[in-house]
């Protein structure tokens, strides 16, 4: 034994005989939040999770984490509205990180290196099996996700061909076909069951799926046109723009036309415009009720088109006419002539619910050749009539369970409700989860139980303003019906990219908590440690002084009360 | 390890269940390592010492002793860092660490250099003090040991007041601050002098390296602590430390203090090479004075409502914290990557291999 005599020596480091952890009355854990980019996006994507792995370097790694909610980067690298740049905490700061380009980036890194698409749980031979109707986004998600968890999907597609509106209505400019073929071979080579050329209620019925199936997932998208007519009137030579849209798809013909009005304001509106535009069209009005982007348009009342196709659009020079609506149409015999426009603003009447009123005095005439209706579509009935029960969409709850059903699940554009990529790509996930979790585990499926982390919670001293990369896009004059307009990043510029993100509410490793803490009583570890970190709180010293809290600039660190 | 070191390790491990790694066996004895004992850095200030929560003084003397490895010795003044490393019979120091008295930090460093020297041995010796230990009543040790050209570098731990007796005034303690000697009240707000420019003072011994750091800024910290100690020659060091207790802000907030005592210039960080200015952080965004005195209680009586003197004060820092961006050229000219905005970037560091 040692012995100590006072005013001589202390052997060094024996402090930690003491636990100063005893002094704390507050302690700092970890807190995984949800971060917003995450809590955004449709298809379920954690940019932040993946964004991370490009910080690493570990493309693949990134790629991996980016398909186990997504399987088509590739395809919403592209066309995605990406709410999640909305949603990203940096807009708040500089500029938002641009996620879909480096989704984008991931993905054909992924078909460039045929980088195989991780099946954590095989499906036994007894597993239970799922019918899908629908090769739509949604399908091919729902499918996919089945094969994740351990489910046997068979999709059945009334096309000869998968992809849905992908394949049939996105234009090429912005989805091209080789990508779109690239990225689904390598989804169905996983293991789907495919049977094109199957219509429900032309040559398979829902009776006999549900008998032969454990389950039925319906994503049959919208197919057909909503009645239109204005003032009840309608040209002889009326074509609605989804159906001239997919013409154009499947073989590069538009209706000869100069002076083009075309009612609506979502994308088929937009992608319909900008073909007739590039085809000769002298003039091409879109006339929509809802208002573009902008401080005097309500966010719920901003037209849906993704925001960079709206610019472009009016870069080629689309004719916008927001918070209008079409009052009467000017016909000699059953041919149009022009259009008579009213302003109009979507505002809340006396019982506080929003109407849109039109104002008196400000109607005016547009001469045209041909007015095009872009007003949406409503579920094809066929085959599903008595579950659709006369409306024009399902109504399921969030997992695609239809009430009443058993085992009856729907989603995608045939909700009504959703009307992205995906969104289409997040129904079909969740109800592959809701499936798996009844079929196999006879359980409730969980939600997700992170809360999403706002910018306040982020100590933004440690980053520095910077500017967001921008991919190269193709000058209007260069633009044809099939040359893609935006390009890829760089690697250098997705590096650059990756680097900004804040990663919002998960640790980004930056040892700020190891560094300031005054007490050394935060331990580093090379493995990674229950909670994803590399990090523990040592609680036998810790004082509970809340400087790591302070200090982590990602919100990772949480002061909670001293547990008794 | 050999067997009289597995002994020696089990004693100390029954007697102080958490001893240090021994210093040979880094590699050999894995299994029996706590966390503690594997951390990739060198830990010269171990935990378990006593000082507040939220300390930065013990902050700033962890980062010294981190960035001086194992080869030093080190004296200390008496002062809040010597009573809570050492309450006897323990010390969280983990190398060769020494106190006397308050005075002579900077006479007993001499007489280790001297001997070290005259044994032929290349460790290297840090003197430690806080600023009452420093800017007054050890100055004149200071200044003999700098006048006879020691090879010692003397960090002094800048609270800005006499923390360890009660917070009393110092010759470093900034105008118009509250201390238990320069209470607020009908004569005067808060102390009336001024703080002394002891880095000039240092800088007229015509030493090679002199500098200030903040505990904001720890690369900037070690940077300078392995630059000083890389000099033969007296070397010297001034580390603003925020005190939770004597500046009465909150201890979760004492980086953020310290942090806007750099950006609004109350505390310029600036290096100094025979008395010439060789570098400064430049401020790329300036904060006004009063982001920085409003988070703390010492400065309290400035923004009392009613008193014109509170105004007045205010715009005395400002000025002072203006006239040191001048004087020493701190405004920054573009962003510059080690500015007061650039030096504690954060990124993903790869610790996985
Ligand atoms: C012109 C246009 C542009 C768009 N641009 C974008 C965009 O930029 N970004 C974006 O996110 N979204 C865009 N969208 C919307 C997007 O395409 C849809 O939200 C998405 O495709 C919906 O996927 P889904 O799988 O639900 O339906 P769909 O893609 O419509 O797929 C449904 C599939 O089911 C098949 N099917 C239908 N009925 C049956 C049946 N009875 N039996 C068997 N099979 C059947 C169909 O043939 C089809 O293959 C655009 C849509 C259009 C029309
Ligand atoms: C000669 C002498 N005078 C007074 C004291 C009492 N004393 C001990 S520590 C201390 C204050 C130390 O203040 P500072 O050097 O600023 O260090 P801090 O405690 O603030 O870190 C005083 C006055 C003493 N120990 N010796
Ligand atoms: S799918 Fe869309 S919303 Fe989701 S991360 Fe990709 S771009 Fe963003
Ligand atoms: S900064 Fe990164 S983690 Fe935060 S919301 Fe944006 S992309 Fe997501
Ligand atoms: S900085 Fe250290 S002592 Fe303070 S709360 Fe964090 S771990 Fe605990
Ligand atoms: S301070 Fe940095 S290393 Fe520590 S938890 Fe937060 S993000 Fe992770």
């Amino acid at each position: 034994m040692v012995t100590l005599t006072r005013g001589t020596y202390a052997l060094s480091g024996t402090s930690l005989a003491f636990k100063t952890g005893t002094w704390r009355v507050e302690r700092p854990v970890h807190k995984h939040w949800a971060a917003p980019c995450h809590a955004a996006c449709p298809a379920g994507e954690d940019a932040q999770a993946w964004i991370a792995k490009v910080q690493e370097k570990k493309l693949q790694q990134a790629w991996e984490i980016l398909v186990s909610a997504n399987p088509m980067p590739a395809v919403t690298g592209r066309v995605c509205p990406h709410p999640c740049e909305q949603g990203c905490n940096r807009g708040s700061y500089d500029q938002p990180i641009a996620i879909h380009n480096l989704e984008r980036f991931l993905g054909d890194e992924a078909i460039r290196n045929n980088w195989a698409y991780p099946v954590p749980k095989k499906a036994k031979a007894s597993a239970p099996t799922v019918a899908i109707v629908g090769a739509g986004p949604t399908g091919i998600s729902a499918a996919y996700h089945c094969i994740r968890l351990g489910l046997k999907p068979t999709i059945f597609e009334a096309l000869p061909e998968a992809g849905g509106l992908l394949r049939s209505a996105i234009p090429m400019t912005r989805l091209p076909r080789d990508v779109l073929d690239a990225e689904l071979e390598r989804i169905f080579a996983l293991g789907i069951e495919f049977k094109p050329r199957h219509r429900l209620g032309r040559d398979i019925n829902l009776e006999e799926l549900r008998q032969d199936y454990d389950a039925v997932y319906l994503g049959p998208g919208c197919q057909r046109s909503k009645e239109w007519s204005v003032a009840g009137a309608v040209p002889g030579d009326l074509a609605d723009g989804l159906h001239l849209l997919k013409e154009w798809v499947d073989h590069g013909g538009v209706p000869n036309t100069k002076k083009v009005v075309i009612h609506g304001g979502g994308n088929t509106a937009m992608d319909i415009a900008r073909v007739l535009k590039r085809h000769g069209a002298e003039e091409v009005h879109l006339v929509t009720a809802s208002g573009l982007p902008g401080p005097d348009t309500a966010p719920d009342d901003i037209l849906n088109v993704v925001p960079r196709e709206l610019e472009e659009g009016v870069e080629e020079g689309v004719i916008m006419h927001p918070h209008a609506n079409l009052k009467r149409l000017l016909m000699r015999g059953s041919k149009l002539v022009g259009v008579e426009m009213v302003s109009l603003k979507k505002l809340p009447t006396a019982s506080g619910r929003k109407a849109r009123v039109s104002f008196e005095g400000t109607e005016r005439v547009l001469d045209a050749d041909i007015v095009i209706p872009c007003i949406g579509e409503a579920v094809d009935p066929e085959g599903m009539e008595r579950v659709l029960g006369g409306s024009n969409y399902f109504r399921p709850d969030d997992w695609g369970r239809l009430s009443g059903q058993d085992n009856l699940l729907a989603g995608g554009d045939a909700r009504g409700d959703r009307g992205t990529v995906s969104a289409a790509v997040g129904d079909g996930r969740k109800a592959a989860i809701a499936l798996a979790a009844k079929l196999i585990d006879g359980v409730e499926p969980e939600g997700a139980p992170r809360q999403p982390i706002d910018i306040a919670s982020l100590n933004l001293n440690y980053f520095q303003k910077g500017t967001r990369a921008k991919a190269p896009t193709l000058p209007v004059e260069e633009r044809t019906d099939h040359a893609e307009i935006e390009g890829s990043l760089e690697w250098s510029q997705v590096s650059a990219e990756g680097e900004r993100c804040f990663s919002c509410g998960n640790c980004l490793a930056c040892d700020n908590c190891w560094t300031y803490c005054p007490d050394n009583a935060v331990l580093k570890t090379a493995d990674v440690a229950v909670d994803g970190s590399h990090y523990v709180f040592d609680y036998d010293f810790c004082k509970g002084c809340g400087l790591c809290a302070t200090e982590c600039p990602c919100g990772y660190i949480e002061m909670i009360g001293e547990p008794e | 390890m050999n067997a009289k070191h597995a002994d020696r390790l089990a004693e100390l491990r029954a007697k102080f269940d958490r001893p240090p790694s021994w210093k040979d066996d880094p590699k050999e004895d894995k299994e029996r390592q706590t966390i503690r004992e594997r951390q990739p850095r060198f830990r010269g200030l171990e935990a378990g010492h006593r000082a507040c929560q939220g300390c930065g003084e013990a902050l700033a003397a962890r980062l010294v002793t981190e960035a001086a490895g194992p080869d030093v010795i080190l004296t200390n003044a008496t002062g809040c860092l010597e009573v809570f490393t050492t309450p006897w019979p323990q010390s969280a120091w983990r190398v060769p660490w020494m106190h006397s008295l308050f005075e002579n930090s900077a006479a007993i460093a001499s007489g280790v250099e001297a001997a070290m020297k005259a044994q032929g041995k290349s460790t290297k010796v840090i003197a430690m003090g806080g600023d009452g230990g420093t800017f007054d009543i050890g100055f004149q040790a200071l200044s003999g040991m700098l006048e006879r050209d020691h090879d010692v570098l003397y960090v002094c731990y800048d609270n800005e007041a006499y923390m360890n007796t009660g917070i009393q005034r110092s010759g470093s303690t900034p105008h118009a601050a509250m201390t238990t000697t320069s209470p607020p009240g009908k004569e005067r707000m808060g102390k009336r002098h001024l703080k002394k420019d002891l880095l000039s003072i240092i800088a007229a011994h015509h030493i090679p390296y002199a500098a200030s750091a903040s505990v904001a800024y720890p690369r900037d910290v070690t940077r300078k602590v392995r630059r000083a100690l890389s000099i033969e020659g007296p070397t010297f060091l001034l580390i603003h430390c925020p005190c939770p207790l004597g500046w009465g802000h909150d201890g979760a907030r004492t980086i953020e203090v310290a942090r806007l005592a750099v950006q609004t210039g109350l505390f310029p960080l600036v290096e100094l090479e025979r008395g010439a200015i060789t570098g400064v952080m430049p401020i790329r965004d300036q904060k006004p004075i009063t982001d920085y005195l409003g988070l703390q209680n010492r400065f309290r009586h400035l923004f009392a409502k009613n008193d014109h003197r509170a105004e007045e004060e205010r715009e005395h820092l400002q000025a002072i914290a203006d006239y040191n961006i001048a004087i020493y050229g701190l405004a920054a000219d573009g962003d510059d990557p080690l500015d007061s905005e650039g030096a504690d970037t954060v990124h993903r560091c790869a610790i996985v291999p």
